[in-house]
């Protein structure tokens, strides 16, 4: 008790300038610590009340050195905070609660004095970072609440939290579980001492008062004391630590203890948490138990798959589905198949409707175009001459070059013909309109393609290949038109077939 | 395709030379082919006989004989071009190597100055070769330091050298791999694709793998964090190939895991800042010397842009390496589940759930279950029967308030793993809680009764479980009959979990509250006394001690216990509304209107703290969950949340407090009694500014009106409108109040509030028809209070209510049926049965009249100032 009752003097006449060096030698004063703990541990101890305010008086002080030194004596604080409330033994406590709540209210503030308000964000993989890019994460699934995030990057906040005067019941909780979020964010540099301190206290409040305390030694202290999920996640946080910084025997047994309180007062976070270390643990109970303290390991791994070639996995199928396709797209689609999913969506749905179209073309009269290549053959003769032209333009290598910049141009034509068409609800306006913008673009095409194309032979067949895959790309925007007009769809159908044969592809993608 | 390439330039080489009669060349060309020979040699001896870390090789030394042979051949005479003579030594360097003979391959490494090589312009497979020499240079002095006894100080500078030596190799290897899938690339997109030309996976082999991940190992051995972090760093900075994705999962998820593990907010540096200089993390014990900045001309590619997403705290980076890794773990599971990929699946499995893991401990941090449940859900698709990571998906679901599915997930961990009684207990503790099945809850609880042999405490929460529903079933049961047995039910479950578990305040508190609720006051005091001592400060307890106390008719009792639960719980409004009861009953109106204002400041301080456009749990940090915790959970609300009645719920937020405040002004301002201008005033002070001032009041009313029409869309029960559910209730008794001091344009004030939030909730029309009785339209009444029971038919009040009106207008029998409905609905209600027999007395009736005013009589002796059933009773 010597120890601690110079330290109580040697502070308040120590000068300004030598206030850091003070600090540094502080920690290694071992039996000045073990001291502090004694005295913290017996709640009727005389020397308790200074040392409180002597602790508090370092973490205000603001020497990040002696903010520590406070910080370490965290978690048996709190432990006799505990179990003092719990035996309703108010009066001795209070220098105790008075210093965490000192602490609290330094904390939640910065320098300046305003509250502080922690910002974390949640990455997303849409995102690019310096450590990957989107385009390179292939399977990233199309969910709402992806779509809702894509490209964002989600911020959440922590604060501003208010200042306490005094603990309740009620914002007890929320204080200590700020008060280990403190404790956790200086894991690294809490002594052994304290790590082990964290996880008696730790197994003490979770068992004390039910059925399991009695497998333990804690015999002096019989009522249950509660706890918060929240508190009991952050907890776990500096068990977890505890694992693989030279704690790890005792860390497991914290770990355990916890969980059986977390079961026992049913609450899913400490439980998942608790869980996921355990399940995460078991690999690496052998490698650690007997090690010295700060060991974290690595090995060289081996870079080739551990998975057989032949395994059906997510990326297999992904590859069956690109060759079932392949079948059926014009071009070669090689280089895309590291493009994203995203992509592939789009590119499939495309190829699909093509399908769908042709064979659904068959029964109406073609265009002029279309009726001189194809005249009254059938969808399957059709899907052949598709075929026959696919490998002509597959042999012929250029002709890729142009298609491409005739789907770039139906595009661009696709968003004006839509907003033509969409403002007019009137049904016989409505298709007019649509009938006309649709020859109209058809023509347009055709007429480009005329004058690119380097084999006019195939100039019609690659003009019919083209039109279908632009008429798939306009199927997104025409349907919400046919949908405005949905009860004038007959008179819409009728005049489709008097006037513009073309039409028929976009009623058969629509059936 | 590039060999047969160049071969075939050689061998047009070969022809011009012996075209043109260059006989001089012939010599050399031969050379490069004997170089050539023996690499390939020594490369295919590898492949037969791979090098295992830790031990020398063997194998058939014949071969590698006549590598020697080819490569002495090749340096033989003088007239070969200075790269491939540099290109022939390494490879006869790496000879030496294999053949264990260390230091002559360094002097030969010497020889040719490794660092003056040029890496700019230069054919991709000499990078290969100088990753290669420096990963075998390392590999040599590594294995000379392990023999020799030196002073640590030439130790120190050795181990830096061999350090030095695998970064270089490392960087060299990842610039090799990303130029080969480059020129890879180029040659698919000039070429059209040979059907089956896919990507062969590519192996590194022996020298590379460790070129890339020695250097961290030895950091990490030699206790150095810092430096093996920032390694790892710079590998996974590199822009990947398809040969490094297994790398970098690997890498991604141990360097996770190091964060998670090993570092803390204080300590953690973000990658692009310069590491610092002293670190806890670092092994006090190891001196750190400064490395020289590698001087590499050409570094690997590495992910840039203007606006990339770069971490700041340990856990952000976690989870970013975890995502990234969960993408390819998720990507590489293996679906098929024959029994020939059996062994491939549980591999693939075991690597993608330390991922789930390690996700699930990061974002458990920050409290972010929404988002680990949709993680989790994605593993789904390959965790068939496997218990673990299911389990964790139904716990996420809980964690992030999605009840039903949690239930539906946790259904089929109880058949994984019919032993456990947590899982049954958490879905009890769903369908008792949020959900409301009851029947369900009950027969999950049954679930944990039934296993005999397990530990006491897990059967007693079990018996807790069953008491429970129960209970509420017996609460929400309309026959007497069913509600008696459901109570005796209720109350044998209540005493097994006492007796199993004494120590637990709940059961004991539960036991008291269900002989309360049977108005057995004296034993229910017992019990709760019980309660409290084992868990002084319990919210509950001491409600229920206040009510029973009230009972009893001790009222200035009960608000003394009240005003201690408050002084431990000041934001719980549940305690706030018992108290304005109590108070308008012993302190007259006054302190109520008090203790209403309170209320207000309370729930402004409370609410309009957190920005209304993300509230909703789950979106913030672990804090916000708390504070949403701590006030939706303590407010149950059973005027409001009748689960038959369907919750009437603001669908938006979307107006907000100021909105709300502004209305409050709005419709107070008229009133001239002092009490309500300084009730608004100190709402203006409150609020702070107001500057919604311009938005009209109508405005308000059609987001309302539409929100009103959106009710019956069903809402979440733990929403974010539960705020909005409290104030109108606030309101609601605020306005009680006001109808008890008889100020009618008061109370209409106050309801017209709650009206704004909710217009068809039912307690709003009960208390426009109280309203109406005060002016006197009895007509009127009538109205209000049968279009609060066309919403909520079995409201008992308001049935009172109706039945005293009807029996002012004289119509008998119908109050008379309607009062019997009310004591159907409930037997406790004193007031109806007092009502009943005024309106027999009336019919003439009067033996049955004095029957109902006995045990009206009876029942008000026992009765407590607001139902004991507001109190939450929840697992």
């Amino acid at each position: 008790m010597l120890v601690v009752e110079e330290w109580l003097s040697e502070f308040k006449t120590l000068p300004e300038s030598s206030v850091s060096s003070y600090a540094a030698s502080l920690n290694d004063n071992h039996s000045l610590v073990s001291a502090l703990y004694q005295v913290i541990c017996e709640p009727h101890s005389e020397l308790l009340e200074p040392v409180c305010h002597q602790l508090f008086e370092f973490y205000r002080n603001g020497d990040v050195l002696l903010r520590r030194f406070t910080l370490q004596f965290l978690p048996e604080l709190v432990w006799c905070y505990l179990s003092v409330t719990a035996t309703r033994d108010v009066h001795s406590s209070g220098c105790i609660e008075a210093l965490l709540l000192g602490i609290y209210n330094l904390e939640i503030v910065d320098k300046d004095g305003h509250n502080k308000v922690l910002s974390f964000t949640i990455p997303s993989l849409s995102k690019p970072s310096i450590y990957h890019e989107p385009s390179s994460i292939g399977s990233m699934a199309l969910t709402e609440s992806a779509l809702s995030q894509h490209g964002l990057s989600k911020v959440v906040h922590s604060g501003p939290h208010d200042q306490r005067e005094t603990f309740t019941a009620q914002n007890r909780f929320e204080v200590l579980t700020f008060l280990f979020l403190c404790y956790n964010s200086n894991l690294n540099c809490m002594p052994r001492l304290s790590l082990q301190s964290l996880c008696h206290m730790s197994s003490r409040v979770c068992v004390s008062g039910y059925p399991r305390q009695f497998q333990k030694n804690y015999k002096d202290f019989s009522s249950r004391i509660p706890v918060s999920p929240e508190c009991m996640v952050q907890i776990l946080t500096a068990v977890y630590y505890a694992m693989y910084n030279g704690e790890w025997d005792l860390a497991c047994k914290t770990l355990d203890d916890v969980l059986y309180r977390a079961q026992l007062e049913m609450f899913p976070e400490p439980l998942l948490v608790g869980n996921a270390i355990k399940n995460s643990v078991c690999f690496d109970a052998v490698k650690y138990s007997k090690e010295a303290p700060r060991c974290i390991q690595v090995e060289i791994t081996p870079t080739s798959s551990r998975i057989s070639r032949n395994a059906v996995t997510s990326l297999s199928i992904r590859g069956h589905r690109w060759k079932r396709n392949e079948a059926t797209e014009l071009k070669p689609q090689e280089e895309l198949m590291d493009i994203s999913e995203v992509d592939e969506g789009f590119c499939s749905r495309a190829s699909n409707t093509n399908i769908a179209i042709s064979s659904g073309g068959n029964k109406t009269p073609a265009g002029k175009s279309q009726r001189k290549s194809l005249g009254g053959r059938s969808g399957r003769e059709k899907e052949m001459t598709t075929e026959i032209c696919r490998e002509h333009l597959v042999r012929k290598q250029t002709p890729r070059a142009t298609s491409e910049n005739l789907e770039l141009l139906s595009i661009k034509r696709l968003t004006l013909t839509s907003s033509q068409s969409l403002p007019k609800p009137g049904n016989q306006s409505l298709a007019n309109t649509v009938t006309t913008v649709f020859s109209k673009s058809f023509e347009q095409v055709g007429g480009v393609l005329a004058a690119n194309s380097p084999a006019s032979a195939i100039s019609g067949n690659i003009g019919d290949s083209n039109r279908f895959s632009a008429c798939s790309l306009q199927d997104d925007k025409l349907a919400l038109v046919s949908d405005r007009a949905d009860s004038h769809i007959s008179t819409v159908q009728q005049h489709k077939q008097q006037r513009s044969p073309s039409c028929n592809i976009h009623l058969s993608t629509d059936m | 395709m590039a060999a047969k390439k160049s071969g075939s330039r050689l061998e047009t080489e070969i022809e011009r030379c012996r075209n043109e009669c260059l006989w001089e060349r012939i010599p050399e060309l031969i050379k490069q082919l004997s170089l050539l020979l023996g690499e390939a040699k020594l490369e295919h001896y590898l492949k037969e006989n791979p090098i295992k870390p830790d031990s020398s090789p063997q194998g058939p030394r014949m071969k590698l004989i006549e590598v020697k042979k080819h490569l002495t051949a090749a340096l033989d005479r003088g007239n070969l071009k200075l790269e491939f003579i540099q290109e022939a030594n390494l490879i006869l360097a790496k000879f030496h190597y294999v053949e264990g003979d260390y230091s002559e391959a360094l002097s030969l490494y010497s020889k040719v100055v490794l660092d003056n090589m040029q890496l700019m312009a230069v054919p991709v497979y000499r990078l290969r070769i100088m990753a290669e020499a420096y990963a075998t240079k390392g590999l040599c002095l590594e294995k000379l330091l392990e023999g020799s006894s030196r002073s640590t100080e030439q130790q120190l500078e050795q181990e830096q050298e061999i350090i030095a030596c695998y970064e270089k190799a490392g960087d060299i290897a990842l610039l090799y791999l990303q130029e080969t899938e480059r020129v890879l690339n180029t040659n698919i997109q000039n070429r059209s694709p040979k059907p089956g030309s896919s990507f062969q996976e590519q192996e590194l082999g022996f020298f590379l793998e460790t070129g890339l991940q020695r250097a961290h190992v030895i950091y990490f051995k030699n206790g150095n964090l810092t430096r093996g972090v920032g390694r790892f760093r710079e590998i996974l900075r590199a822009v990947e190939t398809r040969t490094t994705q297994n790398l970098r999962m690997t890498i991604a998820r141990q360097l996770a895991e190091i964060l998670l593990r090993g570092m803390c907010e204080q300590s953690y540096w973000n990658p692009l800042e310069d590491p610092p200089q002293h670190s806890p993390l670092d092994d006090p014990s190891q001196q750190c010397c400064n490395l020289k900045p590698r001087a590499i001309t050409r570094k690997p590619r590495v992910y840039v842009g203007d606006s990339i997403f770069c971490p700041q705290e340990n856990t952000e980076e976690a989870l970013l390496l975890l995502l990234i890794s969960e993408s390819m773990a998720n990507r590489d599971a293996v679906l098929s589940r024959i029994p020939e990929h059996n062994s491939d699946r549980l591999v693939s499995l075991q690597s993608a759930s330390i991922v789930y893991d390690l996700l699930t401990i990061a974002l458990g941090r920050r409290g972010q279950y929404e988002m680990l449940s949709e993680c989790l859900e994605r593993a789904m698709k390959f965790t068939f029967e496997e218990f673990h990571l299911w389990y964790q998906f139904a716990l996420s679901l809980m964690a992030a308030g999605k009840s039903t599915r949690a239930v539906r997930v946790l259904r089929e961990c109880i058949r994984l793993k019919p032993d456990d009684p947590t899982i049954p207990l958490l879905a009890s503790k769903l369908c008792i809680g949020p959900l409301h099945w009851l029947e369900e809850g009950e027969r999950f609880a049954e679930m944990v009764t039934d296993m005999s042999e397990k530990a006491s405490e897990f059967r007693a929460k079990g018996y807790l479980a069953v008491g429970l529903a129960y209970s509420l079933q017996a609460t929400d049961a309309t026959l007497r009959g069913v509600q008696e047995s459901l109570q005796k039910k209720a109350l044998g479950a209540f005493q097994r979990a006492h007796s199993l578990s004494p120590t637990d305040h709940l059961a004991a508190f539960y036991l008291s509250l269900q002989l309360a609720i049977s108005r057995q006051i004296p034993e229910a005091l017992g019990y709760v006394r019980q309660a409290l001592q084992l868990q002084g400060d319990d919210v509950n307890s001491l409600h229920l001690l206040a009510l029973l106390l009230s009972a009893q008719k001790h009222y200035h009792d009960a608000v003394n216990i009240i005003d201690m639960a408050l002084s431990e719980y000041p934001e719980n409004f549940i305690l706030l509304f018992t108290k304005v009861k109590l108070e308008s009953m012993c302190r007259g109106p006054d302190e109520a209107l008090l203790t209403c204002k309170h209320m207000l400041q309370i729930w402004k301080s409370c609410y309009n703290l957190t920005n209304p456009s993300d509230s909703g749990r789950g979106s913030s940090l672990l804090d916000r969950v708390i504070a949403d915790r701590r006030n939706l959970n303590t407010i149950t609300l059973p005027d409001f949340s009748d689960p038959e009645t369907g919750n009437p719920a603001p669908a938006s937020l979307a107006s907000g407090p100021s909105l709300s405040t502004y209305t409050l002004l709005q419709s107070l301002s008229p009133v001239d009694v002092d009490k309500d201008v300084d009730l608004s005033l100190t709402f203006l002070s409150a609020s702070g500014s107001i500057h919604a001032t311009s938005i009209a009041a109508s405005r308000v009313e059609q987001a309302l009106s539409e929100v009103a029409s959106s009710l019956q869309s069903s809402m979440p029960r733990q929403g974010p409108m539960h705020p909005w559910m409290t104030l109108a209730q606030i309101w609601l008794h605020a306005a009680e109040v006001y109808i008890g001091i008889g100020k009618p344009a008061e109370a209409t004030a106050c309801i017209q509030e709650a009206a704004n939030l909710f217009p068809t909730s039912h307690n709003v029309l009960f208390m426009r028809g109280q309203v109406a009785e005060l002016r006197g339209n009895i007509e009127e009444a009538k109205r209000w209070y049968e279009e609060a029971l066309s919403i909520s038919p079995t409201h008992v009040r308001t049935m009172q209510r109706l039945g005293l009106v009807l029996h002012q207008l004289g119509r008998y029998s119908l109050a008379e049926k309607v009062l019997r409905d009310a004591v159907q609905v409930n037997s406790t209600a004193h007031e109806v049965w007092n009502n009943l027999g005024e309106v027999l007395q009336a019919q003439g009736n009067h033996h049955a009249a004095t029957e109902c005013f006995l045990t009206a009589l009876e029942l008000e002796a026992s009765s407590p100032v607001v139902p004991f059933t507001i109190i939450p009773r929840t697992l």
